[in-house]
């Protein structure tokens, strides 16, 4: 028997054991390789595929994250299975292996499941990676399907990174495994559990500083972001952490007290061995539930930004197209009805059409309280109360109603203005600024980068003397499926000296938002799906390593004339509790995240974190149904041959 | 009244390659209530398949066997985990007791999975806890006591719901004489105060000595069967004199158990 061939038998004996290691790594080559083989597409290096060279950093910077990720993961998997073969090894180096020899069966092996892994993981990628095309074609509205190909630049990343990675951790494994004491590696399974003990002290403290953590996040506002947002990070994650190591075993001391409860039938066994697992997978609940926290702020985060970000849109342009003229009747800038016909025959009739005449005012100067003023110089318009009333109107906003000698300024100031101040036609204005808050209601261009409004009496009084020639006179459209009209806009024809008077650039600005929107919240999904399998699988190989010592439990247990259905019912129990604990710590996180975030944005997401939190609990759910039949499993083949 | 009767059970393993086994054939016995009877033979005589019969965690292939009155071979699976927890209760070599739990949680976990309210549990653990001398390390974990207060804790937990039998496999295996000694006054003390039922198998001569009767099997067949007198110490001499007729090797004491 050679020591290759021992490795191979050890992997084939203990195939269930390897199965779960060995899975993970073929879903981290897999995921890896997708990535790669889009990032190094003929396609995409060649820039045939316009949209994908704008999001190739994005998919660098997956990449990146993948690896890193790859490696704690396959880092952390590796040494929790390395752990539950410890009593193996001991058995090896007494019966006179040398650790140079285990360290080399233990590369051997790694060697072995890394050569497999990268070649399934490549092989199922190779399956799988059309589909992934198809998904991204669909992100990023490619037209032409993105054809199937492997790149070669892709495999050899994949397959030599991966390589190296498996070999390096075997390698940093194995150096451990040389460490440990003979007797230590035998008892290392037998330790005797210790009694279940918890201080009171950092008991209060997970429970003030969660309280305090989440009454920071309900006050959160603009102003204290910057720094109560690290508190509340800080604070949170103290307080989990001592929840599960301090809070849970008070829980469970304080349920094993209530003998009504405690001894009731299998609730003994349950909480007996709970407050065991809970100590133990403390440090990997805790890390889950942070993970959950984490997974469903972020995807509530980046649907947020994506509604905030429409919104934006439409208050930077209230209409698709905005035409601004000098002189009432000069249509200078374009023939209007020429424009409208022309947008008509393209599909894009306009289905709204506000025309504000105004004033131009020139050195405006905002007066503060402070002493800070503000001089403007860009051009501003004066238009009136009953002009503005009208436009609010239609868009669903305040109705403003001015003082006479007030004038409004659309925009927050802090501190406000106190005065508005400047000349119309050489004469001077100056009016004191309205406490009432005013909105944009009109595209910017070159000659109304500002907005004054005014009661319509001193609008009157203002225009009075003024030609018709020098007033200003703003048009604005609405079309319909304005969203697509971005060609037919770019289409009009505007002499260069006008350019700057028309404003068309919402289509555009739209379509750019929500491509970038829409990748990142790709990329935010995609590294949440990476977290929310990890912290599975983080639970799964805890799990794991403790059947054997559930299996000797569960024997003793059988022996006595427990019934299989309580046995189940029993490990059912348990590893719920442990999937889902977390879940709903990291839940509770969440909601209090997005309730900040409400706060700090102003709108509400409710609804979509509901949903968001659904297929959280869904998957996870599979992710228990999976785990609590393959644990049954290998309890019943332990218990069968007992 | 007879509390375990079994008429010519036997076992017959099969491994792959029709090559068969027998480790146990026609044996008889008959325990009447309130006896403690000791199984004796040198190794791989069958003492241990005979105990797996009887404790109903392997099914015999040929024969009957009646415990109290019920057929455990015509029970479903769940009726048979059931009908364990109820009739039998069990002692083992390596005590068996859950390192999760205390002293007592581990003695009144029969009557905890049968549903029984926690005030008739306290009722029934208290008198039994005072005659093992288990009183004391009722809070402790198993980690914190010695061997034989382990196996005393594991005979309360065979006892405490009053089983219709108890079955004691190598009890004194993991024990130093005096610990064995303690174990065995108390098994015996079980037997003649609270007129439990017991059915021992050893390999050990000094724990047999406190049986009434016990039955030698060798070669997977009864051989002999000794009763003990009025003095303890002309029955142990008794027992070594049916040994070295026996004959075979009986230094199969295993090391303890993982």
């Amino acid at each position: 028997m050679t020591f290759r061939s021992l490795a191979l038998s050890n992997m084939k004996g203990n195939w269930r054991s390897y199965s779960a290691f060995f899975l993970s790594c073929v879903f981290s080559v897999l995921i890896f390789y997708m990535y790669s083989a889009f990032i190094y597409h003929p396609d995409v290096v060649s820039g045939h595929i316009l949209q994908a060279s704008k999001i190739r950093r994005g998919m660098m910077f997956c990449l990146y994250i993948i690896g890193i990720f790859s490696f704690l993961f396959v880092l952390y998997s590796n040494s929790a299975f390395l752990k539950t073969r410890k009593q193996e090894f001991g058995l090896l180096s007494l019966f006179g292996m040398t650790k140079a020899q285990l360290r080399k069966l233990v590369i051997y092996e790694s060697i072995a499941i890394a050569l497999l892994s990268i070649g399934a993981g490549i092989g199922l990628g190779m399956l799988f990676s059309k589909l992934f095309f198809m998904a991204l074609s669909v992100f990023l509205k490619v037209t032409d399907p993105i054809p199937f190909a492997v790149p070669l630049k892709a495999i050899g990343i994949t397959g030599f990174g991966f390589f190296i990675l498996f070999v390096a951790i075997a390698i940093l494994t194995s150096l451990r495994i040389g460490r440990s004491e003979l007797i230590d590696l035998f008892k290392a399974g037998r330790k005797p559990k210790g009694q279940l003990i918890f201080s009171p002290w950092l008991v209060a403290l997970a429970l003030v500083s969660l309280g305090s953590g989440y009454t920071m996040a309900l006050m959160l506002d603009p102003f204290n972001f910057f720094y109560m947002a690290l508190l509340i990070l800080v604070t949170v994650t103290i307080g989990s952490y001592f929840l599960f190591t301090q809070f849970s075993v008070l829980l469970i001391r304080f349920l094993q007290k209530r003998h009504s409860f405690f001894y009731n039938r299998t609730n003994m066994i349950v909480l007996a061995q709970l407050g065991y697992k809970l100590k133990d997978n403390a440090r990997i609940l805790f890390m889950v539930s942070i993970m959950s926290a984490v997974i469903l702020t972020a995807s509530g985060t980046f649907y947020l930004l994506q509604i905030s970000s429409k919104q934006q849109i439409y208050d930077f342009y209230p209409y698709t197209v905005a035409v601004m003229e000098k002189g009432i009747h000069s249509h200078d800038v374009i023939d209007l009805d020429a424009m409208k016909e022309q947008l008509r025959a393209e599909g894009f009739p306009v289905t709204d059409e506000k025309i504000v005449t105004g004033i131009a005012a020139t050195n405006i100067k905002l007066t503060r309280s402070n002493g800070n003023d503000m001089e403007y110089n860009p051009a501003t318009m004066i238009i009136s109360e009953s002009d503005y009333n009208r436009l609010a109107k239609d868009k669903g906003k305040k109705q403003l109603h001015l003082k006479p000698g007030t004038a409004a300024m659309p925009g927050s100031f802090s501190p406000p203005i106190e005065r508005i101040t400047g000349s119309v036609q050489g004469q001077p204005i100056d009016y004191a600024a309205a406490a009432e808050p005013s909105e944009s209601i009109m595209n910017q261009t070159k000659l109304n980068y500002m907005t004054v409004i005014m009661g319509d009496a001193d609008y009157d009084r203002i225009t009075a003397g003024v030609p018709e020639a020098d007033q200003l006179v703003w048009y604005g459209y609405e079309l319909k499926n304005w969203e697509h009209a971005g060609s037919a806009l770019d289409k009009l024809k505007v002499s260069d000296d006008f350019i700057d008077q028309i404003d068309r650039s919402r289509p555009n600005n739209y379509a750019n938002m929500k491509d970038t929107s829409s990748l990142t919240l790709f990329i935010g999904l995609f590294i949440s799906l990476l977290f929310f399998i990890a912290s599975g699988s983080l639970i799964y190989f805890k799990m794991f390593t403790e059947l054997q010592e559930d299996q000797a439990q569960f024997n003793a247990l059988k022996r006595i004339g427990m019934t299989r259905q309580e046995i189940r019912k029993i490990t059912v129990t348990q590893i719920a509790i442990i999937f889902y604990l977390p879940c709903l710590i990291g839940t509770i996180h969440a909601l209090f995240a997005m309730k900040a975030l409400d706060g700090l944005m102003g709108s509400s997401v409710w609804l979509y974190s509901l949903v968001i939190i659904g297929i959280f609990v869904v998957m996870q759910t599979i992710y228990f149904l999976l785990a609590s039949m393959s644990y049954s499993k290998g309890l019943n083949r332990g218990t069968a041959s007992a | 009244m007879s509390v375990l009767q079994t008429k010519g059970i036997g076992k017959i393993y099969h491994s792959k390659g029709n090559l068969s086994y027998r480790a146990l054939e026609d044996i008889d016995l008959n325990i009447k209530a309130g006896e403690f009877v000791g199984v004796m033979g040198p190794s791989g005589s069958g003492k241990t398949t005979l105990l797996n019969l009887l404790a109903t965690i392997d099914r015999p292939t040929s024969g009957e066997l009646e415990i109290n009155g019920v057929q455990p071979a015509k029970l479903s699976d769940k009726k048979l985990a059931l009908f364990r927890r109820r009739e039998l209760g069990f002692v083992f070599q390596d005590f068996n007791l859950l390192d999760t739990m205390t002293i007592k949680e581990n003695i009144i976990l029969p009557l905890v999975l049968e549903g029984v309210s926690p005030r008739k549990i306290e009722e029934k653990l208290k008198p039994l806890a005072i005659m093992l001398n288990i009183d004391s390390i009722l809070d402790k974990r198993t980690y914190e006591v010695s061997g034989g207060q382990k196996q005393r804790a594991a005979i309360a937990r065979a006892i405490i719901h009053q089983p219709a039998l108890v079955l004691a496999d190598e009890l004194t295996g993991n024990l130093d004489s005096k610990a064995a000694k303690d174990v065995m006054d108390a098994l015996k003390d079980m037997n003649e105060r609270l007129g439990a039922t017991v059915l021992m198998v050893t390999h050990d001569p000094f724990s047999a000595s406190y049986c009434e009767r016990i039955v030698f099997i060798k070669d997977g067949k009864l051989f002999s069967e000794i009763r003990r007198g009025t003095n303890r110490q002309a029955f142990f001499q008794q027992i070594l004199d049916a040994l070295s007729v026996l004959g075979g090797n009986f230094d199969d004491v295993p090391f303890a158990r993982a």
